[in-house]
């Protein structure tokens, strides 16, 4: 059998800095600039894997823009196109 | 004494009952494959004395017994655990046909120089048990192989051996004392056994004994084939071709169903033929098989009109197959049943070019795929474009181009 199908836009580890509300001050380095949404996705539930994700789309000081969330049950940041 | 046929009894019920090897021990039978009619498969030995027997309505069957477990069928187990078995017999130099998963017959004429006149004990002495899994060992290892002159008569045969005993039955005078039941082991005999008891026709050799005009008259073309059974005689064996097996599976990260089923179709038609095992040749035949979420599995086969490569033609004929599916998957699989040969390269009568282009791209993917594996061409693949979590909404699978072999 061949190899799997590869996933395009999988998770990537990121190093963020967020307030005591969870809302990111810096991504990787840079500052955020201004939070443009946030939403929250729970999937799964019904499975011993379930899936809770709070999801931000920031901008940085340099004009990026970025998706970035917090993996609720490891409580772990990713990033992700 | 030149046709062996082997039977491993139960083979079915002791795949789908898996690791519950006590399940075997009480009235169970195979529960009727899900949106099929409502017949039960094969059944416990423990089942038999309540009159149970494979081929029975589920109603019925309750009533007899009312305790009698029904295991949910597991085809695709089923085909990959016969299908060792027969490779193992092939091994051995043997042109095998199978009648159906456990029961499979083949000419033993020269095989027998070969090993030294030992093939039916090498059989009953456990010979196929040797490479297999843990939980099919005893049905492996105990395998019941009869011998004789025709395909039917080396199966009476086999209901006549014991366990590591290999049983003959020469021709009509052997068969003469056995039940006419035994015709319920050839699908065009089954439906005449009732009938037969119910006439008192009880035994082959009575059966025999009947004039064959009378039989033709009242029981048509099946008639015939039955008494020409049970006077010893019967159509030649048509062995099947040993194949190579090029199957391809996607797990499906949760119960998948509809569009999304379409779409993994497609991936896994992709990949198929992406495979450089594949040489260029078309397919005749494919299994698409799924395991269910709820239990159990799915099996299907899909036969094209004509051989094809054609991934779109491919993807139409078995997406029709999919709308079968009795409840969400959790893996889907296509398999290679059988190739047909190469592309021949024709081109149609009006060319405007696209067909050279479409030439010239496979060769180049193909050239790439050479020197730098399957996955020097891909392209995107859409499985769930409108999903809230970003990675299942795409994956990268290789890259078909276009229409054409």
């Amino acid at each position: 059998m061949s190899p799997g199908p590869r996933r395009i836009a999988e998770p990537r580890a990121a190093r963020v800095l967020a307030d005591a509300h969870g809302v990111p001050l810096e991504v990787d380095g840079r500052a955020v600039d201004a939070v443009r949404e946030s939403w929250l996705i729970e999937d799964r539930w019904w499975t011993e894997r379930p899936l809770r994700r709070r999801y931000w789309e920031i901008v940085t000081t340099c004009g990026r823009n970025v998706v970035v969330f917090r993996e609720l049950q490891e409580r772990r940041w990713y990033r992700q196109r | 004494m030149t046709i062996v046929c082997i039977l491993l009894e139960r083979l079915e019920l002791a795949v789908a009952a898996g690791g519950r090897a006590g399940l075997l021990g009480e009235p169970a039978a195979l529960a009727p494959e899900p949106g099929r009619e409502l017949f039960i498969g094969t059944v416990s030995q423990a089942a038999e004395p309540f009159g149970i027997h494979a081929g029975m309505r589920m109603g019925e069957a309750l009533s007899r017994c009312p305790r009698l477990a029904l295991v949910p069928p597991d085809p695709m187990g089923v085909a990959e655990a016969w299908e060792r078995a027969l490779a193992r017999l092939e091994s051995l130099g043997a042109a095998v046909e199978s009648l159906r998963p456990g029961e499979a017959c083949f000419d033993a004429r020269g095989l027998e120089r070969l090993h030294a006149g030992r093939v039916a004990r090498m059989l009953a002495d456990g010979y196929l048990a040797a490479q297999d899994d843990e939980r099919l060992r005893r049905v492996l290892a105990g395998p019941r192989v009869g011998q004789g002159p025709t395909r039917f008569c080396a199966m009476v045969a086999t209901s006549a051996a014991r366990v590591r005993r290999p049983a003959k039955v020469t021709g009509a005078a052997d068969l003469a004392p056995h039940p006419v039941t035994l015709l319920r082991r050839r699908a065009q005999t089954a439906a005449l056994v009732e009938p037969f008891e119910r006439l008192g026709i009880a035994t082959l050799g009575a059966l025999a004994a009947l004039p064959r005009s009378a039989v033709a008259d009242r029981f048509g073309r099946p008639g015939l084939l039955a008494h020409d059974l049970a006077r010893g005689q019967d159509t030649p064996l048509a062995p099947r071709l040993p194949g190579e097996l090029l199957r391809e599976e996607l797990e499906l990260p949760e119960a998948a169903g509809g569009q999304q089923l379409e779409r993994a179709l497609a991936l896994l038609v992709d990949r198929l033929l992406a495979r450089h095992e594949r040489g260029g040749r078309t397919l005749r035949s494919a299994i698409l098989s799924a395991r269910l979420v709820e239990g159990g599995t799915w099996r299907e086969r899909v036969i094209f009109r004509e051989a094809t490569a054609d991934a779109a033609r491919i993807r139409l004929a078995a997406a029709a197959r999919l709308s079968l599916l009795p409840a969400p998957a959790e893996m889907l699989e296509l398999t290679v049943e059988r190739f047909g040969p190469p592309h021949s390269g024709d081109r149609a009568l009006f060319d405007d070019g696209a067909t050279r282009r479409d030439e010239r791209l496979r060769e180049a993917v193909r050239q790439a795929r050479a020197a730098a594996g399957p996955d020097a061409a891909l392209r995107v693949l859409e499985i769930d474009p409108g999903s809230r979590v970003p990675e299942r909404r795409a994956v990268l699978t290789p890259f078909d181009p276009g229409s054409g072999p």
